[in-house]
This record gives C-alpha cells, sequence and structure tokens, in this order.
C-alpha cells in the first residue's frame, strides 16, 4: 500500500516534472522567437505607433497610420542603412490603455521612438511617460492640446508635434473672419469638452483682440444628437456662426443648420471643418456648399507633393484624405530625417531631440518646420466648400504661411495674458476679461 | 413660432425614442430581460438600411429589409442564447451587454468608422418656412410614422389575440402556460418584434442623428430613461415617457444651456422619487 502510493506519488511528481519542462520549452520557443528574427534586426530603427484602431476614433487612427506608412513605404522602410520596424498598438482612445501600450512597446520590443496619437488626453497621459522613461515622442495624430509643447508644467524635451496645436487654427479664423470677412460680431458654438473651449477661446481671445466680439456662446454637450434647440436660439444680429464640432456631431449640424432655414442668413466659419470633414462632405450635399473653414491642410492644394499624395492615398483608402493622413506622413518624415542626420544613433537620445527639432521639408501641408519647443510652424488655410468638376471639394481662398503656436501674438505677449482658456467656458462674450493682463 | 418649432422637434425625438423603448418596455415587461442589446439593434438596423439604400437607392425597402433582418437576428438570439437563463437576470444582462460589444466591433468592421447619414426620401428633402427660420419636413413625417406605430402597436395589443395572450404573459407566464398559451413562442415573437422596431427606428433616424460607432450606447442610454420614467413593462408608459423626454431634452437644451447634459436625468430622478415604478409602472 505504501509502495503504492508512494510509487504514484513518485510518478505523478515525475509528470508534473515532464509537463514543467514541457513549458518551459515552449516558453523559450516565444521568448527566443522575438529578438531571433532577421539577421539585421540589431540595428533596426524601431518605431512604436500608438493610434486608436477601435472604438469612436479608430478612422482618425486608421487615417494616421495609413499616413505613417505611406511615407516609410515610399523610402522602402530603409534609412541610412537601418531598417525601420513598426511596431503598431492600438489605444482604444483611452488614455490608460495608450500608456499600457506605449510601455509594452518600449519596454518589451525595444521601441526606440514613439509616434501617432490622436486624444488629447492619450497624449498628456503619454508625455509623461515619455518624459519620466527619456523616450522621444513625435505626436503625429490630432491631439491638439496647446500646452504640451509650451513652457510650463507639461514641457517635455523628449517632444515635437508635427500635427498642430488647438489655437493656430482658430487664431487664422479669427483673422479672416475680421480682416477679409469685415465681420466684427459673431456667435460662437462649440462642443463642450476641454477641446472646445480650448479652440472657441483662443478664437475669441484673438478676434477680441483685433477688435471684433463674440456675441452669444453656446455649448452643445459632444455627441448632441439634435442641434434645433441651439440653432432657434441663436442670436440673430450675429454676422456669423464660428462652430467647432468635431466628429459625427459635425455631420448634424451641418445638415440641420441648412434644414432650419440658417443657410444663406447666417454664414458658418467651421473651425478645424468639423461640419466639412472631406468624408461628410458627399452626404452633406449641397447643404455644405459655401461652408467656410479653417486648417491646415486640404486635399486641394495644388503642391507636387500634395498631389503625389492625394493619389496614393486614394489607392490605399479609396477616399479622398482628411488632415490625419498629412500629419502622420509628416511625422514618419520628421523619423526618417532624424535618424538619417544621427546616423541612426539614438543612444544620445538628446542629439536626436535636436536632430528632430531642426528638420525642415516639403509635405503635402506644406512646408514643414519646427519652433525651439518641438512644435510646428506650418500655414493655415481658409477654405470654402465648392463644386469642383461635379464634387464637393474644400478650396482653399486665403492662407496664413508660417503660422506659429503663439501666432498672431509672440511668445511674451502670450504669456502676459491672466486667463487661460480653462477659466473662460461662459466668458467669451467678455473682451475685457479675455484680454486682461497679468 | 419658436415655440412651435421646439414642440415639434421635442415631438419629433420622441417618436424616435418610442420606437426604441417600445421594444425595451415589452421585452422586460414579458420576459424580465433587461436588454442592453437594443443599443445595437438601432445601430446595425441603421447600418443594414445604409446598405440596402446604396443597393437600392429605396428608403422603404431599407426600411422593410432592416426590420425583418434584424428581427431574424433577435429571434436567434434569444432562442439559442437568452432561453438558457430564463429569469435569470445576471446571466441575461451579461449577456445581452456582451452582444453589445460584439455588433459593435462587427459594425466597425463592416460599415467603418467615419459618421453617415442616411440619405432622406427626396420628398422628404425640404423645410416649410416657420418666421425666420424653417422646419424640416422629414422630422414631421418623424412624427406621423411615429403616431401610426404607436396605435397600431396599441391595437395589436389590446384587439388581437396575440396581444391579449401578450397581456396574459405579461401579468404572469406561468399561468398563460397552464392555460395553453405557446409562451416560449411569444417570447421569440416579441423579442424579435422589439429588435425590428429598433431597427426602423435606426433607419428613421438614420437621416437625420447619423451613424456613427457608439450611437448604439447613447441611444441605448436614453431608452433606458424613457422606459424609466414611463414605467418598464407599459407600451403607454414608453409613449408617454418618450413625449416627455424628448420635449424636456429639447426646452432643457434651449432655455437651460448650462444644463444641457442633464436636463434628461434630473426630470428622470425627480420621478423616481416621486413614483419609484414610473408614470405608468406597475407596483
Amino acid at each position: 500500500m505504501t509502495d503504492k502510493n508512494s510509487a504514484t506519488a513518485e510518478s505523478n511528481a515525475n509528470a508534473r516534472r515532464a509537463r514543467r519542462d514541457a513549458l518551459c520549452a515552449i516558453a523559450a520557443v516565444f521568448m527566443l522567437g522575438a529578438p531571433g528574427l532577421p539577421a539585421h534586426a540589431a540595428d533596426a530603427i524601431k518605431v512604436g505607433v500608438l493610434l486608436p484602431l477601435s472604438g469612436n476614433f479608430a478612422a482618425n487612427g486608421q487615417q494616421t497610420l495609413t499616413g505613417i506608412k505611406m511615407y516609410f513605404d515610399s523610402i522602402h522602410n530603409e534609412v541610412a542603412g537601418h531598417k525601420i520596424d513598426l511596431i503598431v498598438e492600438d489605444t482604444q482612445g483611452k488614455p490608460d490603455v495608450a500608456v499600457t501600450k506605449a510601455r509594452k512597446e518600449v519596454e518589451r520590443d525595444g521601441a526606440q521612438v514613439l509616434s501617432g496619437i490622436v486624444l488629447s488626453s492619450e497624449a498628456l497621459a503619454v508625455n509623461d511617460y515619455s518624459r519620466q522613461a527619456e523616450v522621444p515622442l513625435v505626436l503625429s495624430g490630432d491631439a491638439g492640446v496647446d500646452e504640451i509643447t509650451m513652457p510650463g508644467p507639461l514641457a517635455n524635451p523628449y517632444l515635437v508635434r508635427v500635427s498642430q496645436n488647438g489655437r493656430t487654427v482658430a487664431a487664422a479664423a479669427a483673422e479672416w473672419a475680421y480682416k477679409t470677412k469685415g465681420w466684427r460680431k459673431v456667435a460662437v458654438l462649440g462642443s463642450d469638452y476641454a477641446g472646445g473651449v480650448n479652440v472657441n477661446y483662443a478664437f475669441a481671445q484673438t478676434f477680441c483682440m483685433l477688435g471684433g466680439k463674440v456675441i452669444q456662446e453656446e455649448w452643445p454637450p459632444l455627441n448632441s444628437l439634435d442641434y434645433g434647440p441651439y440653432l432657434t436660439t441663436l442670436d440673430r444680429s450675429a454676422e456669423a456662426l464660428v462652430t467647432f464640432t468635431p466628429g459625427a456631431d459635425g455631420l448634424r449640424l451641418g445638415q440641420q443648420y441648412a434644414q432650419f432655414g440658417l443657410k444663406g442668413k447666417m454664414p458658418v466659419l467651421d473651425i478645424y471643418a468639423g461640419i466639412a470633414y472631406e468624408p461628410n462632405l458627399g452626404q452633406l450635399g449641397d447643404a455644405a456648399l459655401g461652408v467656410y473653414s479653417s486648417l491646415f491642410y486640404t486635399p486641394m492644394l495644388k503642391t507636387p507633393e500634395n498631389e503625389a499624395f492625394v493619389a496614393e492615398f486614394k489607392k490605399r483608402m479609396g477616399s479622398l484624405p482628411a488632415n490625419e493622413g498629412p500629419n502622420g506622413w509628416a511625422g514618419a518624415h520628421a523619423i526618417a530625417d532624424a535618424v538619417k542626420a544621427v546616423n541612426g544613433d539614438l543612444k544620445d537620445k538628446l542629439k536626436f531631440m535636436a536632430a528632430l527639432k531642426a528638420v525642415k521639408f516639403a509635405s503635402p501641408k506644406g512646408e514643414i518646420v519646427l519652433d525651439k519647443y518641438g512644435q510646428v510652424i506650418q500655414t493655415m488655410y481658409i477654405r470654402e466648400v465648392e463644386k469642383v468638376d461635379g464634387q464637393l471639394a474644400n478650396v482653399p481662398i486665403a492662407s496664413y504661411p508660417h503660422v506659429d503656436q503663439f501666432w498672431p501674438f509672440t511668445e511674451a505677449e502670450y504669456a502676459s495674458y491672466k486667463y487661460s482658456w480653462k477659466e473662460m467656458k461662459g466668458s467669451l462674450t467678455d473682451c475685457g476679461k479675455l484680454l486682461a493682463k497679468k | 413660432m419658436i415655440w412651435v418649432i421646439h414642440i415639434l422637434n421635442g415631438v419629433a425625438f420622441g417618436m424616435l425614442l418610442f420606437l426604441l423603448a417600445a421594444g425595451l418596455s415589452l421585452i422586460y415587461g414579458l420576459m424580465k430581460i433587461l436588454n442592453l442589446t437594443h443599443g445595437s439593434f438601432y445601430l446595425v438596423g441603421g447600418y443594414i438600411g445604409l446598405s440596402v439604400m446604396r443597393l437600392t437607392g429605396s428608403f422603404a425597402l431599407a426600411l422593410v429589409v432592416a426590420a425583418i433582418a434584424i428581427a431574424v437576428i433577435g429571434a436567434a438570439i434569444e432562442r439559442f442564447f437568452l432561453r438558457r437563463f430564463h429569469l435569470d437576470e445576471l446571466p441575461q444582462t451579461l449577456l445581452t451587454f456582451g452582444f453589445l460589444f460584439i455588433f459593435a466591433d462587427l459594425s466597425l468592421w463592416i460599415w467603418g468608422g467615419d459618421p453617415i447619414m442616411l440619405t432622406m426620401p427626396q420628398i422628404f428633402q425640404r423645410s416649410v418656412p416657420m418666421g425666420y427660420f424653417s422646419y424640416p419636413i422629414y422630422r414631421l413625417f418623424l412624427i406621423v410614422v411615429g403616431l401610426i406605430i404607436a396605435s397600431a402597436l396599441w391595437w395589436f395589443q389590446e384587439h388581437t389575440r396575440l396581444g391579449t395572450m401578450l397581456r396574459a404573459g405579461v401579468d404572469d407566464a406561468e399561468i398563460a402556460r397552464a392555460l395553453g398559451i405557446n409562451v416560449s413562442l411569444l417570447f421569440t415573437l416579441i423579442y424579435a418584434t422589439g429588435a425590428a422596431l429598433a431597427a426602423v427606428g435606426g433607419v428613421l433616424a438614420g437621416p437625420v442623428l447619423s451613424l456613427y460607432p457608439g450611437a448604439d450606447f447613447d441611444t441605448l442610454i436614453l431608452a433606458f430613461v424613457v422606459v424609466i420614467v414611463g414605467g418598464l413593462g407599459s407600451l403607454r408608459g414608453a409613449l408617454a415617457g418618450a413625449l416627455l423626454v424628448g420635449l424636456l431634452d429639447d426646452f432643457g437644451k434651449a432655455f437651460f444651456p448650462e444644463f444641457a447634459l442633464f436636463t434628461v436625468f434630473v426630470p428622470m430622478a425627480f420621478i423616481l422619487v416621486v413614483r419609484p415604478t414610473g408614470l405608468f409602472g406597475r407596483r
């Protein structure tokens, strides 16, 4: 009995050991698998891409990714003899997931530079990680939070942004509204979240500085299904309606604005083109005709870089690019140029960052250079929806070249204002407060 | 004039909410299932309508095909999944929650992430002038359709044999079964009908509210508010709740824009305090 028991115990132990050995073997195969792949992978440049590829912002993520891949494919995924390895992760539009994926890409996959990022909340979270872990971060998605590239508590020596920031697109809109259109009194309508307040504040501040005035502000929540209540309470003495409504909100607002009979009575100036977003145009049809919008890009630009980009993008995605594709493309270009400048040696990270900040190239958006904080300086366009060859398109009607992140203010002027956008929701009609100095 | 516009607007939105809430309420009343998949029925129904419209250009056909397709999907979900957990609320709710995610990802995969607005039939693409503003005819059409469907449902519940069985089933499923009513078939039928109503709602809402990833969650929440306000399990409650929520939402946003985020939720909380079972709910 005892013998038999001990024999059973021993055979159990053997079986366990055998299982454990098998598991170890399997684990070993997996662990060796990754670094053991191609022979030249040791000196490949690993780029960790962080984009929302599922959830509400999947379309933005997908378009940015297409832009990134288009550039790297155009240089055959090779820079200065180093292969470029893209490690793409889905952030699901959630800041905590974005940081987890950033860690994974850097600490497990060996990513040497991070790029992409669509939401400002994700950008803030990853910015923190990048600063702490000293990993270069090239923002090339929609994330537009202003302060991340300004001197202050968020400043990060390991960050550059080639996409945009929230305020400049709005500032260009204000300049055009005041100087070209001669509008003096406008109503603003913005989606009620940090981005909306940031952007509409920038418009109101610049507009006040020029001499105009916002006479009414409306803040529909994000994902407002019905704009009827907002449109019918608009102050009719406003010379124009200035809007910032991203995503499906822009589509609904554009349609309902026309349906409620405001088209032809009150022009729309659409900051960031939430209404005049390229995928919306065909759906809005004639309702979109005549909508003015402000952005740093339009697929209608007649430059060789842009025409080649649009043709290739159409081939890959079957549709016209909006702003995300060119942003992704510019981010990839900046990384490649900086890698070339340091000869593929990314160990000295600050040297690599200096190379990133020194890039200068022609992009589909226009010429790209960065300021000393790593924020892009680029051209802003005012566009108008017109019919071109039977198709609705955002035709550029004005442009403001070389717009830096503080434009039209100087850095010192901008820093001298007392209130930041965070304190100004509900006070955009108050020019005195908008322009109050410290 | 502004008042007329606000009232029409609130009623039109209420009618869309009614289509969602009616199914949700019937399903809960009969089967005690808190059907979270209802949001998916709305969104996927809308997307199926979109595909039909792209193929044929017919809005009417889009409505019919979407309703039938979603009814079949709904029936299958009830037969093969929900049935296993009869009266077992937690597994049922979790199951319908799981389906909500599955359908959300499937739709993203099939129809993409860009917001899409369904094209409305040509004859509704105009607006009637109303003072400074004008009012879209399509929304008037929504009000008419909503009223027709509400009357049809009421007639079905009060004056048909199936409706009588439904009422019996809602009152006491076990006794109804003992009386020889095929409760099992009734469950499938009602679940499928509720799903089809949501799909019709999705197609009808498509030209106004647009279809986008996340529309399933957004509308589901509103539909729940409606049934909570109106009382779970009651058709009359669903209609009253839908109209009330539609109007409150519109007037609240127009006149108290600072409270836009909870124009709907504050009245709901208030009604729950005064009448915990909702306006027409049973105790």
